[in-house]
């Protein structure tokens, strides 16, 4: 038999009270009434230590009655049904689940779970299957079943200890969820015999912080006979806060920075301050922010000296560093040129240049320059080259054909706007079709009928709120009638079955075909509001504006800043690493925090990638919420608070004590000894005792 | 003491003792006519009605109801004192139980007799009769439950002095639990006024033997007074000074020629009785034999 709070023993030392008070003959208390005292003369009172105990049953019965209470509040119970230590309970399946993230890296929580799983690992049967699994964003096999059962059994758990020495937290975000059922598949999937174990034991050992990722956790199907156990850990200082820099909008604008303060942390004020990349502070001093604990907040970091590229933001105030620093790197202005062919001129209203310069004004993200490509009545191509897009409305010389044709096949994208029946000539050249005929339509005024949004260029239109076209007139159209050959795609027709837009692909490169003009001669297109997204999103699909991110979470992949069939880029780590990718190819070694530099021909992108906020979310995340989820928990075996295997132990002798509740057996005995006292004493006191006889 | 009808108790213990056992001393004065009988050879002719012979030519018999000169007074304590006891009744119900049996003896047998009730002072006062309903009005005073209060022997004797004019007995049953000094001169003027005085002292078996389990406090019941006593110190002392008071009440009673008889209420009330006859007939005797110019009825 165990005690539960062997302590409360103590209190069997009040059975002194007792045998005192039996020893100690107190005053003498009771009365007899007597007919008359004329013959008698008071004797002294004494107050006498008894020699020897009287009424020994009822001392007994007191005794008694003291030591039940004491012992049911000392909550024995029996250990014969407690559960065996994990070494004595045979074959068993078990997979050590060690969280590897950047939460991790708090003072003290690493060596913790490291010597957890150490101890996992020591305490293994030889018959067990062990595997070892680590999970930050994603998740990492260390030891698999299989390696474990080609080891031999007196060197697996030092093999295994090996390589967890190896290990140290990564800089990535946490993605419990995806590594819990990834490693619960690891069940069946690595078991070595393709059996089904009967016992299987995932123990997860975690700091099991509150950003933490559980996505895929709900409605989870879990194998058999598994029991997750849970190995919390815990930092020894709570007082936590973080902060990332939101996506910058263009260069010289503002910075904005989110900043979260853990739930369980103590302080409430901290100071933000820039460093450049030598570490140095940036002049300015620090500022100021107030945050209650659980709030997060966006604020306006401290404005940085202008021309600055990369800094790095530094929170104070925290007792915990390892998410207390933002890098920032500057948004690049993008500078686009459109190429426009024709002699429209800006200033008049009734033409589509005067329209098209109105759609993209200067911003501190991107300036858009339209230029024509006749220079001083020469054509240059070398202005069509540099320019990204290029809008043809309607006419072009011979010459520039040509060269338009072999730079759409490059890869580029132009719109041609059929202005007249004239313009079949041209476009079927650039098409690179032999024959294109086009005829001015007849009728009162067309409408946009059938559209394809499923075309990127459309697709910003599906929603039934925006899909409504029908309100844009064109009061005149042309009617295209492209060969087959020319795999077209028609992106949207007319009401008469016309088509209005179609993309004839040029190479490697897309000619969009516009049946009628946005000149108020042609149509109303230019007065809807669906003509400057649409011309926007010709842009952005023609891959001559995209938009452009510097700010990444790491293990975010840095999309290329080159297009395809460039040169290959350059990249540079923040620890100096170098490594060289094909152009396009996106930069997945995202594994530090800092400033990653891009280098493809004679330009250089610097791009900023840091931990994710929810990773400074490290107020500890209820156990409750994993059964909520249906993660088949064993037992709560130990709170985030609680200090070692000690604790783990005093919850399943606290449970196994709940299970048999052999305190309540006791004090029904307490009772009745306490009703047997009472009937003794009882008795005692009506023995012979002269009364009163009153009628 | 198991009945509860006072008058029924002592019937039950007057009709133990009623085979005439009794004679009075002091019959011969009949004056109080009853009924005629017709004569029969052998009676006293003494007794014939010669003015009814003289008129019918009968002869009758003149009986009369004796009438005796016994004047019984019954004095009863009723003080705090009496009402301890450690037999299941107290020496109050005793008392007044042995004073119900004796009114129902004497009425029985033709005597006047009368009751008082007495504490500090006497409570209730009956004149000693012979009549129909004397002895019902003198249970009906005994049932009555006693106020209680310290014992006075000094003041109930003096009014029995002044009530009592004709000579007559006198029972005084009380435990005697009071100062002894005056008492002598209260009976002598009983004795001096020609009654004749039977004291009955009724005590409880513990106050005799005093045999109590350990300490305690004391209470006297009249006085309220407590004294811590541990019994087996003192009980020697107790019985001496008891055995003293009695023998000191003895002394008086034989220096003035009256009963003494001490009654404990674990003593059947027949033997109380019996004594009581006992001590009647001796001092008859005696009286007899003191007074032989007495006339023949």
């Amino acid at each position: 038999m165990s005690l539960l709070t062997p302590w409360f023993l103590l209190g069997a030392a009040a059975i002194a009270g007792p045998i005192l008070f039996h020893l100690i003959r107190q005053a003498v208390r009771e009365r007899r009434p007597f007919s008359s005292l004329m013959f008698l003369r008071p004797t002294t009172q004494r107050v006498t230590r008894r020699r020897k105990l009287e009424d020994l049953w009822l001392l007994l019965l007191r005794c008694l009655c003291v030591l039940l209470l004491a012992t049911g509040f000392a909550r024995p119970f029996f250990t014969h049904n407690h559960t065996p230590p994990a070494s004595a309970m045979g074959s068993r399946q078990l997979i050590l689940l060690l969280d590897t993230s950047a939460s991790m890296r708090r003072d003290g929580v690493w060596e913790q779970a490291r010597s957890l799983a150490k101890k996992y690992l020591a305490e293994t049967a030889p018959s067990d299957q062990v595997a070892v699994l680590t999970f930050d964003r994603e998740p990492h096999t260390v030891v698999s079943f299989g390696e474990w059962s080609t080891w031999t059994g007196d060197q697996r758990a030092a093999l295994a200890q090996q390589r967890l020495d190896a290990l140290s937290p990564s800089w990535m975000g946490t993605q419990l969820g995806p590594a819990l059922t990834d490693a619960a598949e690891k069940f069946t999937d690595d078991s070595p015999d393709g059996k089904p174990a009967g016992h299987r034991e995932l123990v997860l050992i975690s700091d099991l912080q509150e950003g933490a990722k559980l996505d895929g956790l709900q409605g989870h199907e879990w194998p058999a006979g598994l029991r997750v156990i849970l190995e919390p850990v815990a930092a020894k200082s709570q007082a936590n806060a973080g902060l990332e820099i939101l996506n910058p909008v263009g260069d010289g604008g503002p910075v904005r920075v989110r900043v979260t303060n853990a739930r369980d942390s103590d302080r409430e004020k901290f100071q933000l301050m820039w460093h450049d990349a030598g570490g140095t502070s940036a002049a300015g001093g620090p500022m100021e922010i107030y945050l209650p604990p659980g709030q997060t907040r966006t604020f306006t970091a401290p404005v940085l000296p202008t021309g600055t590229a990369t800094a790095e933001l530094q929170l104070s105030g925290g007792e915990v560093n390892f998410d207390n620093r933002s890098f920032y790197a500057a948004p690049e202005a993008e500078h686009l040129t459109i190429a426009w062919f024709g002699p429209d001129a800006g200033n008049d209203p009734q033409t589509m240049r005067y329209y098209w310069q109105l759609l993209f004004p200067e911003t501190p993200a991107r300036q858009v320059k339209t230029v024509s490509p006749v220079v001083q009545g020469t054509f240059s191509p070398d202005v069509l080259n540099q320019s990204a897009f290029a809008v043809i409305p309607g006419r072009m010389a011979p010459g520039e054909i040509s060269v338009t044709h072999d730079w759409l096949a490059r890869g580029k994208t132009a719109l041609f706007v059929v202005t007249d029946e004239s313009s079949a000539s041209p476009l079927a050249a650039l098409a690179g079709l032999p024959t294109l005929n086009i005829t001015e339509a007849a009728g009162d005024y067309a409408l946009l009928g059938d559209i394809d949004f499923t075309h990127p260029l459309f697709s910003e239109f599906a929603g039934p709120r925006f899909s409504d076209f029908t309100h844009i007139h064109f009061w005149k159209h042309r009617r295209l009638d492209i060969p087959p050959a020319a795999q077209a795609r028609v992106l949207s027709k007319f009401d008469d079955g016309t088509p209005a837009l179609a993309q004839i692909p040029v190479g490697r490169g897309n000619l969009l075909v516009l049946a009628a003009g946005w000149n108020p001669a042609d149509s109303q297109f230019a007065l809807s509001s669906k003509f400057p997204p649409l011309m926007q999103a010709m842009l952005d699909w023609s891959a001559a504006s995209a938009p452009a991110r510097f700010q990444f979470n790491t293990g975010d992949a840095i999309p290329s800043p080159d297009r395809p069939g460039s040169a290959q880029v350059q990249w540079k780590k923040p620890n100096g690493k170098k490594a060289t990718l094909a152009a396009g190819a996106a930069f997945s070694e995202t594994d530090l925090p800092g400033i990653y530099t891009a280098t493809f021909g004679d330009r250089q992108r610097q791009f900023a990638l840091n931990l994710p906020l929810d990773e400074s979310r490290t107020a500890p995340m209820s156990p409750d919420e994993l059964s909520r989820l249906g993660v088949p928990l064993q037992t709560l075996t130990q709170m985030p608070e609680a200090k070692g295997r000690q604790i783990q132990i005093h919850l399943q002798r606290t449970e196994l004590e709940n299970q048999q509740k052999i305190w309540r057996w006791l004090l029904a005995g307490v009772l009745a000894v306490t009703f047997g006292e009472i009937i003794l004493s009882g008795w005692l006191a009506r023995r012979p005792i002269i009364t009163m006889v009153s009628k | 003491m198991a009945i509860r009808s006072l008058e029924l108790r002592a019937r039950v213990v007057v009709e133990g003792f009623w085979n005439g056992l009794h004679r009075s001393p002091y019959h011969g004065f009949s004056v109080e006519f009853t009924e005629y009988r017709q004569y029969s050879p052998g009676d006293d002719t003494r007794y014939l009605d010669w003015r009814l012979y003289a008129r019918s030519d009968r002869y009758y018999l003149k009986k009369f109801e004796d009438e005796t000169n016994l004047r019984c007074h019954l004095l009863v304590d009723q003080s705090r004192s009496m009402s301890y006891g450690s037999t299941g009744y107290t020496k109050s119900d005793y008392a007044r139980t042995l004073a119900a049996t004796l009114a129902w003896f004497l009425n029985g047998q033709g005597d006047a007799v009368g009751l008082f009730t007495f504490a500090k002072r006497v409570r209730e006062y009956l004149p000693a009769r012979h009549r129909h309903g004397q002895v019902r009005q003198l249970m009906l005073a005994l049932e009555r439950e006693p106020e209680g209060g310290e014992t006075n022997l000094g003041e109930p004797l003096r009014r029995v002095a002044e009530l009592a004019r004709k000579r007559g007995l006198v029972v005084l049953i009380s435990d005697l639990l009071a100062p002894v000094d005056e008492l002598e001169g209260h009976l002598a003027r009983l004795g001096a006024a020609g009654h004749e005085v039977v004291i009955f002292q009724v005590l409880d078996p513990n106050e005799i033997a005093f045999d109590f389990p350990g300490a305690a406090l004391f209470q006297d019941v009249e006085s309220r007074r407590e004294i811590y006593l541990d019994p087996q110190v003192v009980r020697a002392e107790y019985q001496r000074k008891l055995q003293d008071h009695r023998l000191r009440v003895q002394g008086i009673c034989h220096k003035l020629g009256f009963a003494f008889h001490g009654l404990v209420t674990n003593q059947p009330l027949e033997l109380a009785l019996n004594e009581f006859l006992r001590l009647r007939s001796r001092r008859g005797k005696r009286i007899r034999r003191r007074s032989p110019a007495t006339p023949p009825p």
